[in-house]
C-alpha cells in the first residue's frame, strides 16, 4: 500500500518535476504541492490512469493572514479505492488570476464541489458547465470565506431590505 | 416536536398543527433563518389570514442565536412582527407550551388589533 503510492509519488516526481515544488508527508498523509496551476489536469487524469478512481473532495484554503504568497490554495483529495491509497493535492492559485481548470469531465462529483469554492472563495473554474452560485443568493456580494471578508457585512441583501420595509409600512398603517 | 407528542401533548390546549398556513393563526419559527430564507418566510407569513400571531422559539429564531455572521438573520423581528419570544437552545417543551399560554392570555386582552378597527386611525 505505502510501497504503491511511494512509487506514485516518484513517478509524478519525474513527470511533472518542474511543476511542483513540495512533496511532503503530514500525519501519515501525503500531499504534493502544485505551483503551476497549468498542468493540473494533466496530473489529475495521471492519477486517475493509475487508479485513484474516486475524489474524495475539492476544497480551497485563503492563506491572507499567514502571508504566504500566493494567496489560495485549492485542494483535492483523490482516493484510489481498489488499493485503499490516498493523495491530496494543493494547488497554488493567485490573488491576481483566481481561476483554474475544472475536473468535472474527469470526476463528475466535482461539479457541485466547484461551483461551493466558486461561491465562497470566488476562485473560477474554466470549462465548468455551469458556474453560478450553489449556497448563497444568486444576487449576494463578495464571496464570505475569503479571509477579508467582513463578519458581518453593513450591506444587506437587497429583498431583505425590501422586506423590512414591507413590515415597516405595514407597521405604520395599523395591521400586522 | 416533544410539545406536540404524546408526553406534553398541545392537543389538550386546543393547538392543533395545520398543514397549511392559509388555515392557521399562528406560526412558531423554530430556527435559525438565513438571508436567502427570509423571503420564503415572509411570504408563509403573508398567506396566513387574519388575524394571526408568532411565536419565536429558540435563540436562533428571537436574536440569531450564536450565529453573527454574513448570513443570519439577528432574528425573526426584523421581517416579520413577533409577539412571543421563547428563550433556549433548544427551549425544553415546557418553554414552548408556556409560551404558546402566555401567547393565550395575550390574545385574551388584544382589543381591535385586526380588522376594519385595526387601522390606527378609526382605533376608539
Amino acid at each position: 500500500m505505502k510501497d504503491r503510492l511511494s512509487e506514485i509519488v516518484r513517478e509524478i516526481k519525474e513527470t511533472f518535476r518542474e511543476a511542483l515544488s513540495e512533496i511532503g508527508e503530514f500525519r501519515g498523509q501525503t500531499y504534493i504541492i502544485v505551483s503551476q496551476k497549468g498542468i493540473l489536469k494533466e496530473l489529475i487524469k495521471f492519477l486517475k490512469e493509475r487508479g485513484f478512481n474516486h475524489l474524495q473532495t475539492l476544497t480551497a484554503v485563503d492563506y491572507l493572514n499567514f502571508g504566504k504568497k500566493p494567496r489560495f490554495e485549492v485542494i483535492y483529495q483523490l482516493y484510489n479505492i481498489n488499493e485503499r491509497i490516498a493523495l491530496r493535492l494543493r494547488v497554488e492559485v493567485s490573488e491576481e488570476d483566481p481561476s483554474i481548470e475544472s475536473i468535472t469531465d474527469l470526476f463528475p462529483g466535482a461539479n457541485f464541489l466547484e461551483r461551493e469554492v466558486f461561491d465562497l472563495f470566488g476562485i473560477t473554474f474554466k470549462g465548468h458547465p455551469n458556474l453560478k452560485r450553489i449556497l448563497l443568493p444568486d444576487n449576494w456580494k463578495g464571496h464570505p470565506l475569503r479571509k477579508d471578508y467582513p463578519l458581518e457585512p453593513e450591506e444587506k441583501p437587497e429583498d431583505f431590505i425590501k422586506l423590512k420595509e414591507w413590515k415597516k409600512r405595514l407597521e405604520e398603517y395599523g395591521i400586522k | 416536536m416533544a410539545a406536540g407528542a404524546a408526553r406534553n401533548d398541545l392537543d389538550r390546549f386546543g393547538i392543533i398543527f395545520r398543514a397549511s398556513p392559509r388555515q392557521a393563526d399562528c406560526m412558531i419559527v423554530a430556527g435559525t433563518l438565513t438571508y436567502k430564507m427570509a423571503p420564503i418566510l415572509r411570504r408563509v407569513y403573508d398567506q396566513m389570514s387574519h388575524p394571526r400571531w408568532v411565536v419565536a422559539m429558540g435563540s436562533c429564531a428571537c436574536s440569531g442565536g450564536v450565529f453573527r455572521t454574513y448570513s443570519t438573520v439577528q432574528g425573526v423581528d426584523e421581517i416579520v412582527p413577533v409577539d412571543i419570544y421563547v428563550p433556549g437552545c433548544p427551549p425544553r417543551p415546557e418553554a414552548l407550551i408556556e409560551g404558546l399560554l402566555e401567547l393565550r392570555r395575550k390574545i385574551r386582552e388584544e382589543r381591535r388589533t385586526w380588522g376594519p378597527y385595526a387601522r390606527k386611525e378609526i382605533n376608539l
